[in-house]
This record gives structure tokens, sequence and C-alpha cells, in this order.
């Protein structure tokens, strides 16, 4: 265990707030996807973050038909196909701080072979120059006529 | 450790590691890290592979599809929980005021969605990563009712009438700040240009009118002709627009028009129909 002090530094700048965080992870193997899904799920308790669910799309498969020989020999053929699964995990109501933490866990022990869609909503104010229209406070241009 | 002899070619293998581990050993000392599978140092006897024939699947020991498939040994749940023990220090908490949707909604009403990517291959960089969806509800932002309509016709199919929002895509620029900006420019130009009234504005007809409103359309006219008619030949006293305007039967007539013009033929608005014009022409008797 190492004995230095890790320093925490808190800066001022307020958070940004995320309502909703959907992590779409693809892979080749359900079962490597399944182990995944019980890291990722078991990481967000731990750190307090409220999982809203978890469902699994359904895979998509993408067959290709090629012709088995070099020269000839259209009779046949070989198929392929490339299975996708899916597994979707939706996270609600963190702070940039928690979602950089956890994101960037999550994203470290990512398995081989294994890719990630992260959906952030970010929830703002509205800006300040969208409160009132901006007609009322300009000074009255009088209208330069039109030459024609 | 291997003791080889090379003139005879006898090897004498160490026995492995398993045999010397306690079984209440730390395990994330054994695999702190992603590591490869490793017979030698995972006290479990798998086997894996396709059965010989009336067999079983091949054991653990020089077992290729156990290296090839990832593992998670590195990621058993004491493990996570020490990880996360040591993480949580960085963690903020979600203010308790907003628990709710709606309440997020009501002091944070804009909404901005960005994708990101991750994914092994040559480069790490998507060009889907920069585009940035904008969403806000038109009740949320300070518009009247010209306003609103305004801005409803300038945007047209970004606007959804069944949920009230309003939804904005950016992916002109080649950075999600720059398509972050624009779309925040693009709702301040549209709430700016809505307040404006144009001097053709007023050139309005009425088929571009978004709602039915019946005041000074053909519908009252008729009706009101009509009925000073009926007062005229029943040589009534002259009764005055204003008062017919008020009166019960016009005001039903009225409302079961701009009913049907509006929301559309349903069986009920057609009856309010029928009943509303018996009522105004003192036809009781018809079915």
């Amino acid at each position: 265990m190492p004995g230095e002090a890790y320093c925490v530094s808190i800066s001022d700048e307020p958070e940004t707030l995320y309502k909703r965080l959907s992590l779409l992870v693809k892979g080749h193997d359900k079962a490597v996807l399944d182990s995944y899904e019980y890291f990722a799920v078991l990481a967000a308790k731990e750190l307090g973050i409220s999982v809203e669910k978890v469902h699994k799309p359904p895979k998509k498969i993408e067959r290709l038909t090629l012709l088995k020989s070099v020269h000839i020999y259209k009779k046949h053929r070989v198929q392929y196909e490339m299975r996708t699964h899916y597994m979707c995990l939706e996270l609600k109501y963190l702070t940039s701080s928690t979602a950089a933490v956890y994101l960037e866990y999550v994203q470290r022990n990512l398995p081989e072979g294994v890719a990630m869609e992260v959906k952030k909503t970010k929830i703002e104010k509205i800006p300040e120059h969208i409160q009132e229209p901006v007609w009322d406070t300009l000074p009255q241009v009088e209208e330069t006529e039109v030459k024609s | 450790i291997v003791i080889h002899c090379s003139y005879t070619g006898i090897s004498i293998h160490a026995p492995p590691r398993t045999e010397k581990m306690a079984v209440d050993q730390d395990w994330s000392s054994v695999y702190p890290t992603a590591a490869a599978f490793k017979p030698a140092s995972v006290p479990l006897p798998i086997r894996m592979g396709y059965p010989v024939k009336r067999g079983v699947p091949p054991p653990k020991e020089g077992n290729l599809e156990l290296i090839k498939i990832p593992n998670f040994l590195h990621l058993t749940p004491p493990a996570i929980k020490k990880h996360c023990a040591a993480l949580k220090d960085f963690c903020t908490e979600w203010p308790s005021a907003l628990d709710s949707d709606e309440k997020c909604e009501q002091h944070f009403p804009i909404e901005i969605e960005t994708v990101d990517y991750v994914s092994a291959g040559t480069s790490i960089r998507n060009p889907k990563a920069r585009v940035v969806t904008l969403r806000v509800k038109l009740s949320n932002l300070n518009l009247d009712d010209h306003a609103k309509k305004k801005l409803i016709k300038l945007v047209g199919d970004r606007y959804c009438k069944d949920t009230d929002m309003l939804t904005i895509t950016t992916d002109r620029c080649p950075l999600r700040r720059q398509n972050y900006d624009y779309s925040i420019h693009l709702l301040t130009v549209l709430y700016h240009e809505s307040w404006k009234t144009e001097m053709w504005e007023s050139e309005k007809t009425e088929e571009d009118m978004e709602e039915y409103i019946w005041e000074n359309s053909c519908s009252q006219k008729n009706a009101l002709d009509t009925l000073l008619r009926i007062k005229a030949s029943e040589n009534v006293s002259n009764v005055t627009e204003e008062e017919l305007l008020a009166s019960e039967v016009v005001k039903n007539y009225r409302n079961s028009v701009i009913a049907l013009k509006n929301e559309g033929e349903t069986e009920n608005n057609v009856s309010q129909y029928k009943e509303s014009v018996k009522k105004l022409l003192n036809i009781q008797a018809l079915p």
C-alpha cells in the first residue's frame, strides 16, 4: 500500500449535470457482455449511481456468401456470418465528476473486441441572452430609406 | 522452474503455483490487472473447447481457447469493491433537490445530447462524435402568442406538437464545441426573430392561419345573416348583432364549428354540431 498522500483538489467551477447516461456495449461474444454487465452494474452501485434499467437489444447477424474456389465453380459457395450482441445500460442523475470517474473506470476495463457508445444528456439553464427579446433594450434607430 | 538435461532430453518441471495457493488468499494480488489466462496461476479445474468423441472438453493446460477469450479474473467482486472505495473520493453527489424529471426540467429546461464512441482500431477518432442535439420545450421559453406561432413556422419539422419539444441537431462544424455553440446561436436567432413583426406579416391570409378563428369568418357572417333574416321575417324589433353574438345558441354553434375545424371530424364533434344547428334554426322535429 503506498504511503504517499494523494492530493484531491476541489475546484470552484459549477458542475455540469447529466440527466441520463446511456451506455451501449457491442461485442461478438454474449458471455463476455454478460460478465461486463455484472461488472458495470456492481461498479455503479458501489459508486452510488442509480441504474435506471439494463436491457439487451436483440443481436444483429451480418451474413456474407462468397465463392469457395479461387477460379470458376460458381455453384459452390461458402457462407460467413458476423454476430453483434448488444447490451444497454442506462444510468440516471450524474454530476460531471462522477460521470468522468465512472466512465474512465468502466472504459479502462473494457475487454478486447468490445466497443462502447456513450450517450450523455446534459441539462442546462436557459442562457441570459434568451431570457428577454433584445429589441426592447436596443436604442431606437431611425429607419434609413432604401435607395433605389 | 524447469530442470532440463540436454543429454538425455529429460525435463523435470516444478509443481504449478496452484498447489501452493491457500483457499483464503488475496486474489486481487494474483490478478491485479487484465492479463492472459495462465493455467498454472488459476486454481480452477476448467475445461473448454469442443469435446472429443465420447469424451470431455480438453483441460486447461495448453488450452488456446481459454487464452483467446477475454477473462474477468482481475475484476472479481471484492476487487471491484476495493477499486470503487478508492475512487469514491473523486465523485460528487447529485443535488438532492432535483430528484424528479419534472424538477430538472423546471430548473434546467435545455437538454444537450452528445455521443462518445470507444472502440479498438487504427484510429481513436469517430466522425459521428461531433453531432450535438439540443432539445427544449417551448413552454419554458419567454414567448408570446405571435412569437410562438412564428417560431413554429420558422422551425418546421423540428417541432413536435404532441410533446411541445423543439429539437435542433447540428453537425455542420468539425468540432463538438463548435456545433454546440452553433446550436445555441440558432436558438438565440430563432427566439429574437420570432419576437420581431415584419411589415409583410400583416398580409397573413386565412390559409396561413394555424387554427380556425371564428370571429370575422364566413361561418359567423352566414349565421348572423340567417338569424337577422329570421328575426326580420317574424317582425321582431331590431335585434343588434352584439346581442345575437352573445346569445347561447350562437355561442354553442361557434364552439361546435371551432371543434370541428381544429380537431377534425369525430362522432362527438359532428353530433354536437348537429345539436347546435338544430337549436340555432329552431328545428327540433327532425331526428
